[in-house]
């Protein structure tokens, strides 16, 4: 019993790699329940975005002080985690950091479908979504809000781009290896492999293109970030007014997205069974991974709270004195401390870096990066410089609304619908990459 | 160690309370100073210049006398100055504490001219129910008086502008009604402006001239609004004479809008955001079309076996 998993290891053979990834793909039953529950899901929360559609943003807590709401924090959230697919498939995969190499397609996907819904939640917070060209046709090139539209569109992009380009000989296997697949299927993976048989030729071809796309994806995810904290740092407004937004955002979003990939990866091993590949190595190294962003993110919150806190200026002191120990406290203690100092505490621990609790602890600081947005975004909203004279009481409270909790829901079954689409359509774990770095010959066939 | 915080906390106290008691035993004034009296006699005009000045150094505080509509300000609001219990001050009193202030009360002692002070002080004696007949003394008399009239005359030439107050009296007889203050006033973009000058009283024919500023902008046509009108309302109710004069220097407008600037539309953002935000969408994108441009050779690259 002992020597077992140990031999298995050595046992393995492109056949094996095959057959271990793509099996999962076509005889998943759970897999299809899953899907039919989220399509469910989208559709009863359709129907309250079809409400909100019909009679108008009054349906949701959205009044005139915070017309920034729920919608724009779970933007942020959702733009902060898909930058996991940069920093994972990008920056360490140019460091040519050999463990990633199981987990950067499982990033990748995340990056997209997180980035397109994101896009998406800009739309479901407009009241006339009719109109969302025209911040293309009439957008100022002084407004960060072109600037965000122009580079989410290419970052999302670039995340496809760097998804496929990397699949091609994997598409290429399938194409020959699932023979079951529906013709609909294997016409687009005959169309995505693009003639791929792995040539010298083809081979130099294509990873020189990635290599590319890598490059240019570094500045854009930088840049992703950085424009979507200009959105509040470029008004006056107290707790927006910083000028560390763009890094304190970006850190952050490692944070996020970091979780959210450890959460897929322990679910794509357990339910995919791919402990062959996914292995306790490579949560040990998210894990080590997830301390170093978990302590980048500390130190901007020591400065974005410790310097205005310390001087506690007019106006400012109103919006801290909230967060530190007024009505948010809880709120924003919870994520500092859940989501941020005690998770660091637990993972320097390596047996905290084991699949089960390190993805538990991750669920933690996903959850603490979530209200972490709300309180970024909320609380500056109630405090405007120039109150509203006899403002109504429900002007200076928030509480998000069930329809526009209801289509946050949405949203996040949509990211989950879209996740689980790619996996079931695409193998989760690159094959050839897989099989190149632990010496295994790779042949696909014409 | 025990007794040295003693002391501390005993100084302390000592000095808290020390403050406390010079707060609540109010303002000493010296013998001498409230002594001193108004050499200023309570005209009707020295009274209304009095309330002009009132109305721009005390009253966003103290606010109308008589009104109780002060500052609430903790932990001592002002004073309302047209109350009896403040009056009973002497005039030397009143100028003594206009000088010196106190808490939050600024001093004006370098501020105020020590004749505008005691124009204050005239017009808030103005509201002392004991001195009342006083007052009254030396104010000039009109006749009793109906169908009063503003006229203005404006000479575009040397930039004058004559206003004449007159009333018809119970004889049936058009008379000039004297020593009283006219404001004139000219419409800028926030307020009026006062270009009333020094002595802005009417003569015994009821006139008063004055000479308009030579340097005030006007519009693209040298034309401003004017705001002629009797300052104080108490004497014949609201008198006012609104005109369009073409007497200020003709001016262009500037339109913080038509400059190219971050505030500005589309049309006029600044070149070098444009040519950042341009000069970057195109650089990447073009790379991604590079990029999907070599895609194509890939199938191509399979039939070149070597």
């Amino acid at each position: 019993m002992n020597d077992l998993p140990k031999q298995k290891e050595t046992t393995l053979s492109f056949e094996k790699i095959k057959k271990d990834i793509l099996h999962p793909m076509q005889n998943h039953k759970g897999l299809e329940l899953w899907i039919v529950f989220l399509i469910t899901v989208i559709s009863v929360c359709g129907w309250a975005y079809y409400i909100q559609l019909k009679d108008g943003l009054g349906v949701t807590g959205m009044r005139d002080y915070v017309s920034w709401g729920l919608y724009i924090a779970n933007f942020v959230f959702f733009v902060a985690v898909s930058l996991v697919g940069m920093l994972i498939s990008s920056i360490l995969g140019l460091l040519r950091i050999d463990w990633i190499t199981p987990i950067s397609r499982i990033a990748e996907i995340i990056a997209v479908a997180f980035v397109a819904v994101a896009g998406l939640v800009i739309v479901l917070d407009m009241g006339r979504p009719d109109r969302v060209l025209n911040v293309m046709i009439h957008g100022r090139f002084q407004s960060p809000i072109l600037w965000d539209v122009t580079v989410i569109t290419t970052y999302l992009t670039v995340s496809a781009l760097l998804l496929i380009l990397p699949m091609i000989p994997d598409l290429a296997i399938c194409k020959k290896e699932l023979t079951k697949a529906s013709p609909i299927m294997k016409k687009l993976y005959n169309i995505l492999s693009l003639g791929y048989i792995n040539t010298p030729a083809q081979h130099k071809h294509l990873h020189r293109m990635i290599r590319t796309l890598m490059v240019l994806i570094v500045p854009i995810g930088l840049a992703i970030h950085t424009v979507t904290s200009w959105l509040f740092a470029a008004t006056l407004r107290n707790g927006w007014d910083t000028t560390i937004f763009g890094p304190y955002f970006v850190a952050g979003a490692f944070v996020a997205g970091s979780a959210a990939l450890i959460i897929a990866m322990y679910f794509f091993r357990v339910n995919y069974k791919l402990q062959d590949y996914i292995t306790e190595l490579q949560f040990d190294k998210m894990g080590k991974l997830l301390v170093a962003v978990c302590l980048v993110y500390l130190y901007f919150n020591l400065n974005e709270f410790l310097v205005p806190g310390y001087k506690m200026k007019t106006g400012d002191d109103i919006h801290l004195k909230e967060l530190f120990y007024g009505n948010w406290a809880i709120m924003f203690w919870a994520s500092q401390l859940l989501g941020n100092i005690i998770p660091i505490i637990l993972l320097v621990n390596n047996k905290f870096r084991k699949p089960l609790p390190i993805m538990i602890i991750s669920l933690f600081v996903l959850a603490g990066a979530w209200f972490k947005r709300y309180v970024i975004v909320i609380p500056t909203m109630l405090h405007p410089h120039l109150p509203i004279q006899n403002v109504p009481e429900n002007f200076v409270h928030y509480y998000p609304s069930a329809i526009e909790i209801s289509v946050t829901v949405l949203s996040f079954a949509l990211v989950l619908l879209i996740i689980t689409v790619l996996s079931k359509i695409f193998p989760v774990v690159p094959i050839v990459e897989t099989a190149e770095s632990k010496g295994i010959e790779v042949k696909i066939d014409a | 160690m025990k007794n040295t915080m003693k002391n501390i906390a005993a100084l302390f106290l000592i000095f808290v309370f020390s403050g406390s008691m010079a707060n609540a035993q109010g303002w000493t004034v010296p013998a001498s100073a409230k002594k001193k009296q108004n050499p200023y006699e309570a005209t009707s005009k020295n009274i209304s210049s009095g309330k002009k000045i009132y109305n721009i150094q005390c009253k966003s505080c103290h606010g109308d006398p008589t009104m109780a509509n002060m500052l609430p300000l903790a932990p001592v609001a002002p004073t309302d100055l047209g109350a009896q219990n403040f009056l009973v001050q002497s005039d030397g009193e009143i100028f003594y504490k206009v000088n010196k202030g106190q808490g939050a009360m600024p001093a004006f002692e370098k501020t105020i001219s020590d004749e505008d002070k005691w124009m204050v002080i005239a017009f808030l004696r103005s509201f002392d129910k004991n001195k009342k007949v006083k007052q009254q003394v030396a104010e000039v008399k009109n006749p009793e008086v109906t169908d009063v009239k503003l006229e203005l005359n404006v000479n575009e030439e040397d930039k004058t502008m004559l206003a004449k107050l007159s009333g018809l009296t119970d004889k049936g007889k058009r008379v000039g009604l004297q020593g009283i203050e006219m404001s004139f006033l000219v419409k800028r973009s926030f307020g009026y402006l006062d270009v009333s000058g020094e002595d802005p009283y009417t003569n015994e024919t009821g006139d008063v001239q004055i000479q308009f500023p030579v340097d005030l902008p006007g519009d693209r046509e040298g034309q401003v609004n004017m705001l002629v009108k009797v300052t104080d309302d108490a004497f014949y109710g609201k008198l006012e004479e609104a005109r369009v004069v073409t007497l200020g220097v003709p001016t262009d407008p500037v339109n913080p809008l038509d400059e190219r600037a971050m505030w500005g539309t589309r049309a006029n953002a600044p070149i070098w955001i444009i040519v950042t935000f341009v000069g970057g969408v195109l650089a990447i994108w073009s790379v991604i079309f590079m990029v999907l441009f070599q895609m194509i050779k890939l199938p191509k690259l399979a039939k070149s076996k070597d």
